[in-house]
C-alpha cells in the first residue's frame, strides 16, 4: 500500500494525466465485465445512429422528426427494395422511424435526465443543508412522489398538460427529479460530518467552496448511476406515453410507431410495430447493464483497491 | 525524551504570552426523544473547563474515550459554538486578552487571523482528506483560500511542505488512498502547517496508527515544534504519548478538568486520584496501546446523568464520605443486583441525596437496609449515609449534604479538585 515501493512515476506527471487515468482505469474495470461491455457496445450503435442519422436517412423535409409519407407505398413488407423494413399503413419507412427514433430518444432522456439531476441536487443539497423544517417538508414532498407509481403519475400529469411529446418530456421532469433528491440529501448528511468538511472549514474555506469541492464530488457516485439507469428508463416510460397516445401522431418516435402499428399484427403486417419497439428495449437494456455496472465499479468497498 | 519545563514559577509571565484562552466552557447536547424529539436531558460533554495555551507549549489533554476531548477540540477550533462561556485569542492586539478578544465577537479580520493560526488535525488520517482530491490540491488548498499562491509557485510551495514532513515531489499527483495510513497522517500535518500557523489542535493524531509510526509522527511534531514554535493542544488518551510531547496537561473526567499541572509534576506527584489510576494503568510508551486503562474499574457513568459531587466518586479507589454520595449510587448499586433490583417499584425523591425506594415486598427493602451496612458497599458510602431507615416496603435513605469539589492549587501551577488535600503513597 506504501507508495514509496512504488516504481518511481514517470517525470511530467500533471495533476491532468492523473485524473485522467483515473477515468481510464474506471472504464478498464467497466469494460473488463462482459455484460456492461456489451451494454456499452449497443449504446455506442445507438448513439452513432442517433448522430449519423441524416446520413442514414435523409431528413424528410420540412420535419425530420416527422415520419415521411409515401401514398404510392403502403403496408410494404420489410425487404421491399427501397424500405429494408417495410412501411406503415401511411406509407411511413420503419427503417427511418427507427433511425430518427434514436434521434428523439436522445433528446428525451439527455433532457430530463439533465433537469432532473439539477432539481434533484439542489432540492437535496437545501434540505441536506438547511434541515428543520424546510427539510421536512421536501421531504414529505418526496415521499408523496415516490409513493406513487412513475409510470402512473407521469401519466396523470402528461394527460393534464395535454397530448404532446414536449408535454410529456414536461412531465418526465416534474416526476423523475425526486429519487435525486433523496439521494443527494442522504449523501449530504454523511458528507457533511465528514472530517474532510471539517478540515475545510479549519482552513477557512467557503461554504460555497465546500460544496462544490467536498460534497458535490463526494456524491456524485449514486447520482451518476441513478442517472445512468434513468437514461434507460425515462425512454421507456416516454415511449409508454407516446403509445398510448400522449404523443403527436405521426412523429418518428417509437412509442408512437409501435402504437400506430400494432391494429396491422392481427392481419399479419408485424413489423411496423416490432422494430420499434425492438428498438425501446435495446435501448432500456444497454443503460441498465451500463448503469448495474457502474454501480459495482463505484462501489466504495471495491473502488480503493484499483 | 523529556523536554525540560518551558514554564518557570519564579519568571514572571509576560502578559502576550497566553496565546489562546478556555475560559469556562460549557458544551452540552440535548437529547431529544419521541416524535415530537422533544429535549429530555442534556449530554454535558465539556462542563466548565477553563486552561490557558501559551506560544510554543504544548499542552496535553488526556482522559478515558467519551470525556470530551474532541468536543472540546473542536470548540477551541471554532467548528462547533460552546453552549456558554468564551474562547478567547491573542491575534496581537494589546498585551491582555480581554472580552473583545472572544472569537465569536472578533471582527472580520482579526477573526480571518484566528481562523489562520488554529489550525486542526484529525484522529482518522483517511477520514480526513477528501477522497477525490490530489495532495497537491489538498495541501495547496488553505494557500488558495488565502491566495497566497497560485499555478507553478502554489506547486513548488506545496513541495516544500511535503519534505517538511517526509514526502516529496512524487506524491503530489496522488490520491489520498494511495498512501498508508502513517503518510496520510503526514499529508493532514502539511495541510495543517501551510499556512504558518501559532497553534496546532491535534486530536488523538496518532492512536489510529502502528506504534512504531506512533514514535515517527510524534518524532515529526516534535521538529516541527521546535522549527517554527508551534503551540500544540495535543488530545490523547495515552500518557506515554504526553509525558513524551506535553510542557503542561490537563486531565478530564465526565466533561470536567480534574487535574491540570506541568507534565512532570503531574507524573511525579498526581494530586487525583483518576490520575494516579490512569499513571499506574499506563506508566510509559512501550505499553501495549490496545488496554489503556486495566487498573481503572467500574464504567463511564452516563454523561447525561453524572454523578453529584465528585464525578469520579463511583470508580474512585481513594473515595471518601465526603465526595458526593447520592441516591443515585444506591441505585447503581441495585442495578448490579438482579433480583433486589427487579422488587424495585419506584424511588420518591425528597432530593438527590434524601428518598424513599419503594419496594414490591418489605423482605426486599430489609434485603437493601442490610446490603447497605454490609461491606459490600464502599466504606465510605456508608460513613456518608446519615439515615437509613425502613417503613414496611419503603427505605428512606438520606446522605450527608457536602460542598462541590473545585480545583484548587497544589503546587506552582498545579491544580486538582479532590477532596483529598495529598495523595499518601
Ligand atoms: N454531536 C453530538 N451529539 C450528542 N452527543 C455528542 C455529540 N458529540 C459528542 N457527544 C457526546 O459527548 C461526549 C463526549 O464526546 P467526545 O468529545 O467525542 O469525547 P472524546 O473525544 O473524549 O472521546 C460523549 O458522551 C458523546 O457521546
Ligand atoms: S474527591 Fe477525590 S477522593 Fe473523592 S472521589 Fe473524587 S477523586 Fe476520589
Ligand atoms: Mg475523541
Amino acid at each position: 500500500m506504501a507508495v514509496t515501493d512504488l516504481p518511481t512515476p514517470p517525470k511530467r506527471e500533471t495533476a491532468f494525466g492523473v485524473r485522467m487515468r483515473r477515468w481510464r482505469d474506471l472504464l478498464k474495470t467497466l469494460l473488463s465485465n462482459p455484460t456492461t461491455f456489451i451494454g456499452f457496445l449497443i449504446i455506442f450503435l445507438l448513439l452513432a445512429m442517433a448522430i449519423f442519422a441524416p446520413f442514414l436517412a435523409p431528413p424528410n423535409v420540412p420535419d425530420p422528426y416527422q415520419m415521411p409519407r409515401d401514398w404510392g407505398a403502403t403496408r410494404m413488407p420489410p425487404g421491399t427494395p427501397g424500405f429494408p423494413l417495410g412501411t406503415t399503413n401511411q406509407g411511413g419507412d420503419v427503417l427511418y422511424g427507427v433511425i430518427w427514433g434514436s434521434r428523439t430518444s436522445l433528446q428525451l432522456s439527455v433532457i430530463v435526465v439533465s433537469v432532473t439531476v439539477v432539481i434533484g441536487i439542489a432540492i437535496g443539497s437545501i434540505a441536506g443543508l438547511v434541515g428543520g423544517w424546510i427539510d421536512e417538508t421536501l421531504m414529505r414532498i418526496v415521499d408523496v412522489f415516490l409513493s406513487i407509481p412513475e409510470l402512473i403519475f407521469a401519466l396523470a400529469v402528461a394527460a393534464i398538460l395535454g397530448p404532446s411529446f414536449t408535454n410529456i418530456i414536461l412531465s418526465l421532469c416534474i416526476v423523475f427529479w425526486v429519487k435525486y433528491a433523496r439521494i443527494m440529501r442522504a449523501q449530504i448528511i454523511l458528507i457533511r460530518q465528514a472530517d474532510y468538511v471539517q478540515a475545510a472549514r479549519v482552513i477557512g474555506d467557503t461554504k460555497l467552496s465546500i460544496f462544490f469541492k467536498d460534497m458535490l464530488p463526494n456524491a456524485s457516485t449514486p447520482i451518476a448511476v441513478q442517472a445512468t439507469l434513468d437514461m434507460g428508463n425515462i425512454v421507456l416510460v416516454g415511449a409508454t406515453l407516446s403509445f398510448i397516445g400522449l404523443a403527436e401522431s405521426g412523429i418518428a418516435e417509437w412509442g408512437v410507431l409501435v402504437s400506430e402499428g400494432q391494429a396491422g399484427i392481427a392481419s399479419g403486417r408485424w413489423w411496423a410495430s416490432t422494430f420499434p419497439g425492438l428498438m425501446i428495449f435495446l435501448w432500456a437494456l444497454a443503460f441498465n447493464l451500463v448503469g448495474d455496472g457502474l454501480r459495482d465499479a463505484l462501489d466504495p468497498r471495491t473502488e480503493d483497491k484499483r | 525524551m523529556m523536554q525540560p519545563p518551558k514554564t518557570d514559577s519564579t519568571v514572571a509571565m509576560k502578559a502576550g504570552d497566553t496565546l489562546l484562552s478556555v475560559r469556562n466552557l460549557n458544551k452540552h447536547f440535548p437529547i431529544k426523544d419521541g416524535i415530537l424529539q422533544k429535549v429530555v436531558g442534556q449530554v454535558r460533554a465539556v462542563d466548565g473547563v477553563s486552561f490557558d495555551i501559551r506560544r510554543g507549549e504544548t499542552v496535553g489533554l488526556v482522559g478515558e474515550s467519551g470525556c470530551g476531548k474532541t468536543t472540546l477540540s473542536q470548540c477551541v477550533a471554532g467548528l462547533t459554538d460552546p453552549t456558554s462561556g468564551e474562547i478567547l485569542f491573542n491575534t496581537g492586539q494589546g498585551s491582555q486578552l480581554g472580552d473583545g478578544d472572544r472569537i465569536d465577537k472578533l471582527p472580520k479580520d482579526r477573526y480571518r487571523t484566528f481562523r489562520r493560526n488554529v489550525q486542526m488535525v484529525f484522529q482518522d488520517n483517511f477520514a480526513s482528506l477528501n477522497p477525490r482530491q490530489l495532495v497537491v490540491d489538498i495541501i495547496g488548498r488553505p494557500l488558495k483560500v488565502y491566495r497566497e499562491a497560485s499555478g507553478s509557485d502554489l506547486t513548488e510551495r506545496v513541495v516544500a511542505l511535503l519534505e517538511q514532513v517526509g514526502l516529496g515531489r512524487q506524491h503530489l499527483y496522488r490520491y489520498p488512498h494511495q498512501f498508508s495510513g502513517g503518510q496520510r497522517q503526514r499529508i493532514s500535518i502539511a495541510r495543517a502547517l501551510a499556512l504558518d500557523p501559532e497553534l496546532i489542535i491535534l486530536d488523538e493524531p496518532t492512536s489510529a496508527l502502528d506504534v512504531s509510526v506512533q514514535a515517527q509522527i510524534l518524532n515529526l511534531l516534535g521538529d516541527l515544534q521546535k522549527e517554527r514554535q508551534l503551540a500544540y493542544l495535543f488530545v490523547t488518551h495515552d500518557l506515554g504519548v504526553v509525558r513524551h510531547m506535553a510542557d503542561r496537561m490537563i486531565t478530564m473526567y465526565l466533561g470536567k478538568v480534574v487535574e491540570q499541572g506541568p507534565t512532570e509534576t503531574v507524573f511525579q506527584q498526581p494530586a487525583h486520584p483518576y490520575t494516579e489510576a490512569l499513571l499506574a494503568a499506563k506508566p510509559d510508551l512501550a505499553d501495549d496501546p490496545d488496554k489503556p486503562f486495566a487498573l481503572l474499574e467500574g464504567t463511564i457513568p452516563d454523561p447525561a446523568r453524572p454523578p453529584l459531587g465528585c464525578r469520579f466518586h463511583t470508580r474512585c479507589p481513594r473515595v471518601t464520605p465526603s465526595c458526593g454520595w447520592e441516591i443515585d449510587d444506591i441505585v447503581r448499586f441495585l442495578e448490579a443486583d438482579e433480583s433486589l433490583f427487579q422488587s424495585l417499584q419506584g424511588v420518591e425523591r425528597r432530593s438527590a441525596r434524601d428518598a424513599d425506594l419503594i419496594f414490591k415486598d418489605p423482605a426486599s427493602a430489609v434485603a437493601l437496609q442490610e446490603a447497605m451496612k454490609s461491606s459490600s458497599v464502599p466504606e465510605a458510602m456508608r460513613a456518608a449515609t446519615e439515615r437509613l431507615t425502613v417503613e414496611g416496603s419503603r427505605l428512606r435513605a438520606t446522605f450527608s449534604e457536602v460542598d462541590e469539589v473545585q480545583l484548587t492549587e497544589r503546587g506552582p501551577e498545579h491544580f486538582a479538585a479532590c477532596k483529598l488535600d495529598h495523595l499518601s503513597r
